[in-house]
């Protein structure tokens, strides 16, 4: 059992991948000179797990139990992960999205001591009524918090307008009500689902070498016999639920995310699409764009203005948001431009200038061990090889590009979501 | 790893720059430095908009941004904020580091040129800014200010800042008032440009691994005979009557409240890392006492956090609660800081608040923008420490000191922002 070299030449990066004997992925990519390193543990499971089949029983926990699961793993039956952190200095924090829970630290110091910690963080779950009860409060606010913000918001408005069945389009965190029913039981069950090493990977960048974390992995991990976990996603229609959604909320400038809706596979997308997604995006609507120039000529958008490709298991789509007086006008340049786009395809000229912004942007990612991390995880639960796009660009054609533009963009199936004032005082 | 050096270019203007060859990237950063003041914010937050959309060279933002993808994506920051009673103007530029261009091209000299273009090359019609580039920039700074009060947190930090500071040059906001911005002219601006370029202290910094020489020589060229006069303190407030209690109410899900104290504004280094240690103790680390208690065993909210800022004196502790806990949760971090007042510490709390505040001294080591940080709080102090130094410092500090800096702090305004 040993690790597996992989090398980027043009950039001189590297990264060790093995599958450890206790089942867990393990991938570490050292930096020579760092003085900080960063470790994160994933488990393929998110808040659109929330109905799956375990060893032939078919479960369905409450909205928001994988956040409410990640919150609870923090502490053991010896007390708060955090506490055990403080001794060595690290800085640790976890986050739930849609499709995955990650536990993470960030250290310059005792690196071996923090991955012990966090190895026993992830295997030993300690739910019982009065800690699942205590958390009640906390993730109450932090629900509230998120109801509060506009930009959450309208993202969710939007997923909600987008999708019908996937439960894509259900707030990471539940509801105040959904919460209320998390019991022990449930952590339990979801626990004993997802987090078997088998379904999760160790991502370490920075200041380490890969046999320090083969020497912990060894000694902290035990053997996890493969556990038969099904999740169950519903069926998507390729339309979109609804067209348009609105909330009013006290903000003074409005708000609009426009998602175009994707025909989405469970598989996920190549390198290769992923990276002609990036160029189209940043040919169309980057800063350098002709829409970008007559939206903002036209006093429409502001530097809050972005795009994003939002991807996971079942759900595909472009998105667009920002700040804008005028939410219904905007969306319909975009979505006339998108129509031009479709006639005439991404030039030459447009296709060379964000081919250069996307190599640059490949290149600074290994500046960043939480970039390098994070791209590790990813491969691994898409199946995309990290650092592989370091690789590929340069490769990439126009045909490629405009090939890859024919799958996306339907201005027929997009939504929008918009956030409006409360007086509607702002608007002009 | 990476070197730090230091020249003067003339009185009041200073060239930095960190070699390090560890990074893919490199930057470049200009900070203008000059005393906050109502009359001058609007003016110079809006400059740093236009100034960053176009210049002589780049006429437009579409033609900047095609030049900036050439340069392997690489990225302007134009950035303004405040620190103490002071408006800093700082412009970075970013982008691939020369080794890994794919034909050679050295695009750190190009970002140098980029930069000084931006600074002392802008686009002028007839001796004035172009008046669509400032409508358009005037119209998203505007907005800019206006969405403050989109997000919550930010919006109540900033009332109670407002409150408590009300007569003092802190409480102008970074970017101005809105009524200032709509008011600017052409004219008042090119003005505010000449000011800002030709008296204002400058501070120049380069990090990377290309020679900074190169940059260096423009800059030079520039600036060598027009040395200016950098003076001014801030006003730090030490006496405070009775408590502000100030209320706002709003059509919002969760309250917040921000407890505004007075508290030290250390000169030296050690004291100023002594006093954001403190802070972190208090509220600053997932095992600070107020994580610890109004957050872990009282329930009462997701966030309750403190903030020194050891230029201005003030410290700020806000959390997002319930309307109906906004009285409870005050009392909780009333009781909290009594504690460290009274030197209720433990020696693992010490401990633990030391090794985060080490963590990310080092941590900062490997990032430019960190680093760009970093030494630019070093270098505005004139007083030079790396982060490898600032780490050892903070072990020598005494539970005497953080007590002694936690009894300097008085309660002053707490502004809430109340929901229904």
């Amino acid at each position: 059992m040993s690790f597996t070299e992989i090398k980027n030449e043009r950039f001189g990066e590297k990264y060790y991948t093995m599958k450890h004997s206790s089942g867990l992925r393990i991938m570490v990519s050292p930096k020579e000179g760092f003085k900080s390193t960063y470790a994160v543990i994933g488990t393929h499971f998110g808040s659109i797990n929330s109905e799956f089949i375990h060893n032939g029983k078919k479960v369905k926990v409450p909205d928001g139990t994988a956040h409410y699961l990640e919150h609870k793993l923090f502490e053991s039956e010896e007390g708060d992960a955090f506490k055990l952190y403080a001794k060595t200095g690290a800085s640790a924090n976890a986050y739930t999205s849609f499709d995955v829970t990650c536990y993470l630290f960030l250290c310059t110091d005792k690196f071996e001591e923090s991955l012990e910690i966090l190895f026993d963080l992830i295997q030993s779950p300690y739910f019982t009524p009065e800690t699942v009860a205590k958390e009640q409060g906390i993730i109450g606010q932090e629900i509230k918090m998120y109801q509060d913000n506009p930009d959450w918001r309208s993202m969710m408005n939007l997923l909600q307008a987008m999708y019908s069945e996937h439960p894509v389009n259900k707030d990471i965190a539940g509801s105040v009500e959904s919460i209320a029913e998390i019991t022990p039981e449930i952590l339990y069950e979801c626990y004993n689902s997802y987090y078997n090493l088998n379904n999760m990977v160790l991502c370490v960048a920075g200041d380490v070498d890969p046999d320090t974390v083969l020497k912990i992995a060894d000694k902290k991990l035990k053997k996890n016999e493969p556990v038969q976990t099904e999740s169950i996603i519903p069926k998507e229609p390729y339309e979109v639920r609804e067209k348009y959604v609105e909330q009013k909320l006290p903000v003074a400038v409005p708000m609009f995310t426009l998602g175009f809706k994707e025909d989405a596979p469970e598989e996920f997308i190549s390198t290769k699409e992923a990276l002609c997604t990036n160029i189209i995006l940043e040919a169309f609507a980057g800063a350098g764009s002709a829409l970008y120039r007559k939206l903002m000529d036209e006093g429409l958008i502001n530097s809050s203005f972005g795009t994003e490709y939002f991807e996971g298991r079942g759900y595909r789509a472009v998105l667009f948001d920002g700040e804008t007086k005028d939410p219904e006008r905007t969306a319909e340049i975009i979505k006339d431009a998108v129509r031009e786009l479709h006639k005439t395809g991404i030039s030459k000229e447009d296709f060379e200038n964000a081919k250069m912004a996307a190599y640059g942007k490949i290149a600074y990612g290994f500046d960043s061990t939480y970039a390098i991390a994070s791209e590790m995880i990813s491969a691994e639960f898409t199946g995309r090889g990290a650092f592989e796009s370091a690789d590929i660009i340069s490769e990439l054609t126009l045909e490629d590009v405009n090939e890859r533009l024919k799958s996306q963009l339907d201005p027929d199936n997009c939504a929008l979501s918009v956030i409006k004032g409360i007086d509607g005082a702002a608007e002009e | 790893m990476s070197e730090f050096i230091r020249k003067q270019i003339c009185e009041g203007v200073g060239f930095s720059s960190v070699v390090d060859t560890r990074f893919k990237k490199g930057r470049i950063g200009a900070t203008l430095i000059t005393p906050l003041t109502r009359k001058t914010a609007a003016a110079n937050a809006l400059l740093s908009c236009v100034l960053t959309r176009a210049c002589k060279a780049y006429p437009d933002h579409t033609a900047l941004n095609r030049k900036l993808n050439e340069l392997y994506g690489a990225a302007l920051y134009p950035s303004v904020y405040r620190k103490g009673d002071f408006q800093m103007i700082s412009f970075a530029a970013a982008g691939l580091d020369d080794r890994y261009s794919l034909n050679g091209e050295a695009v750190s000299s190009e970002l140098a040129e980029l930069l000084c273009s931006i600074l002392f090359d802008p686009k002028l019609i007839n001796g004035c800014f172009d008046e669509t580039d400032v409508e358009q920039e005037r119209r998203q700074l505007i907005e800019n200010i206006d969405a403050e009060y989109n997000e919550k947190r930010t919006y109540a930090i900033n009332r109670c800042i407002e409150n408590m500071c009300r007569d003092e040059p802190f409480a102008i906001g970074r970017n101005g008032s809105r009524e200032d911005v709509a008011a600017l002219t052409q004219e008042s601006l090119y003005t505010a440009w000449k000011e800002l370029i030709d008296n204002s202290r400058v501070e120049l910094i380069m990090l990377g691994s290309a020679d900074p020489q190169n940059a260096l020589d423009r800059f030079e060229s520039f600036f060598a005979k027009k040395p200016r006069k950098a003076g001014g303190r801030t006003t730090v407030v030490s006496n405070v009557g009775e408590v502000k209690h100030i209320a706002e109410t709003d059509e919002i899900v969760q309250s917040k409240l921000v407890m505004g104290y007075r508290c030290a504004a250390p000169e030296d280094f050690k004291g100023r890392i002594a006093n954001s240690l403190m802070s972190a103790m208090l509220g600053g680390t997932p095992t600070s006492k107020l994580f610890a208690n109004v957050r872990e065993k009282q329930s009462l909210c997701y966030y309750c956090a403190s903030m020194a800022d050891n230029d201005k004196g003030i410290l700020l502790i806000d959390s997002g609660v319930e309307t109906e806990n906004i009285e409870k949760t005050e009392k909780a971090v009333g009781e909290q800081l009594e504690l460290l007042q009274n030197g209720n510490i433990t020696d693992e709390e010490l401990t633990a608040a030391k090794l985060a505040v080490k963590n990310s001294f080092i941590a900062s080591m490997d990032s430019l923008a960190s680093l760009q940080s970093f030494y630019m709080g070093m270098i505005i102090r004139n007083e030079i420490y790396s982060p490898i130094q600032a780490a050892a410092m903070t072990d020598d500090i005494s539970k005497e000191q953080i007590v002694a800096l936690a009894k300097q702090i008085k309660p002053d305004t707490v502004f809430s922002l109340v929901g229904n």
